[in-house]
């Protein structure tokens, strides 16, 4: 056998080996994998609205349990209105709420915005008055790692908490991501608007907040609802739903 | 014979220190810029390069007198890019959040000098029990000093440990603030080069 045969068949066997080895770990960790993914959605739709604990560890039966007591879904068109789901309206919005007591508490948007690197990936829960931010998260996104990836980080997903998308006289306004503290940077009127930066990543805060701003003006009108105290229940019986994957 | 004079010893403590392969042979200084900015990262990516390091070396010493030697290194390099990819998925299934928080940087072990280093040179050329060692050595020698330099970087530019805050806040009331720059990747530069410097000074010594 010439060695420049040999080298080939060596070269074909190698590659077949890595190929197929590869293959059944992929295939055979998907499933695990993909559990992972679904639960770090649901928990953070959880964390958005406030329900569990951040340095607490949960089980993914816990998880899983909490999600199906707590949240509902429904879909609204591009004029607030509750739709069901495929009705062929121009857009569909789902929007993810918690319900406490029969009343609606907090409403939760999915967040796909442009990043530094690509897309920024979370969810941003609105309290049912319409105005006030209860809470914002982070799942997937590709900012850099002690950068903009920061945006992962609890530090920064706090200072959300209790801030308005609204300004003084209740007029939509959205919220912002200063660049530095807010309390260096912005003037006092203006800070329940703004949370703070970070640190060497100005361009991440300035994507992400004017992707904020996008979505939110998307879902202006149901925000309306909320404000004018339209909306504090829900009529029919919404099932509990599976967490869409993002596209 | 005592146990620190066997190959097998020798070939598992030399890189820990005497051979570092940070400190004196200068490779992986890239990845050790990137993971070390978290104590935690940096201790689950020297775990992960010591298994890619390790099992590397053992198939390769095992294969080393099949691979015809003109297509070597490509063959090294796909065993490596298998094991990388295995152990990303692996993290991906059972340790979700460290894998999160790892993102990018266990895919580039592929691109870890380290690795193809210990393959050519030593993997190539002793046997498989041996070749072991010496990737669990190297594995550790690097891990050793991604935790050095995670844990001034986290120290001093975050005022935590494992991310526990571990600066008192009156510290922070009399006036004292985080290293910004030590987040940033020139510091472990500046940081590796002073380990360096302190570890020949005592080398030189003794």
């Amino acid at each position: 056998m010439s060695d420049q045969l040999r080298s080939f068949l060596f070269a074909a066997a190698t590659c077949l080996v890595c190929t197929i080895s590869l293959t059944a770990a992929s295939t055979g960790l998907k499933g695990f994998q993909q559990k992972n993914m679904a639960v770090d959605r649901q928990k953070n739709i959880l964390k958005a609205a406030g329900l569990i604990d951040e340095n607490a560890g949960y089980t993914y039966e816990q998880i899983n349990q909490l999600y199906a007591d707590n949240i509902k879904c429904i879909w609204v068109d591009s004029k607030g209105s509750i739709i069901e789901k495929g009705q062929k309206a121009k857009r569909e919005l789902p929007i993810y709420i918690y319900i406490k007591n029969g009343r609606i508490e907090s409403y939760i948007l999915p967040i796909n915005s442009r990043g530094l690197w690509g897309r920024i990936f979370g969810y941003l829960a609105l309290k049912n008055d319409g105005s006030t931010i209860a809470g914002f998260t982070v799942y997937k996104h590709s900012e850099t790692p002690g950068l903009g990836g920061e945006v992962e980080k609890r530090w920064f997903q706090k200072n959300f908490e209790g801030k308005k998308v609204v300004d003084r006289t209740g007029s939509f306004l959205s919220i912002s991501i200063a660049k530095g503290d807010v309390k260096d940077t912005v003037p006092k009127d203006k800070r329940i608007n703004y949370v703070d930066g970070i640190s060497g990543a100005t361009l991440t805060g300035k994507y992400l907040s004017s992707g904020l701003k996008d979505i939110l003006l998307e879902y202006e009108p149901v925000s309306l609802k909320f404000r004018t105290k339209k909306l504090l229940r829900l009529t029919a019986g919404q099932k509990s739903c599976p967490v869409r994957k993002d596209k | 014979m005592k146990i620190t004079h066997t190959r097998h010893f020798k070939a598992f403590s030399e890189p820990l220190i005497n051979s570092n392969p940070v400190f004196i042979q200068m490779l992986g200084i890239c990845s050790a810029l990137a993971v070390t900015v978290q104590l935690k990262t940096a201790i689950v990516m020297g775990l992960s390069l010591t298994f890619v390091l390790a099992f590397s070396n053992l198939i390769i010493s095992m294969l080393r007198k099949v691979i015809p030697r003109n297509i070597r290194m490509i063959v090294e390099l796909s065993v490596i890019a298998t094991l990388v990819i295995l152990a990303d998925e692996v993290l991906r299934a059972f340790l979700y959040d460290i894998s999160k928080q790892l993102s990018v940087f266990v895919g580039l072990i592929i691109t870890n000098c380290i690795v193809m280093g210990r393959a050519e040179t030593f993997a190539l050329g002793n046997p498989p029990s041996l070749s072991f060692l010496d990737g669990l050595g190297n594995g550790a020698g690097y891990g050793s000093v991604l935790v050095a330099v995670a844990f001034i970087r986290e120290l001093l530019g975050s005022g935590k440990l494992f991310g526990f805050g571990v600066i008192p806040n009156s510290f922070y009331n009399a006036g004292y603030e985080n290293m910004g720059f030590m987040l940033l990747a020139p510091a472990a530069f500046i940081i590796i080069g002073l380990l360096v410097w302190l570890q020949k000074t005592i080398a030189h010594s003794s």
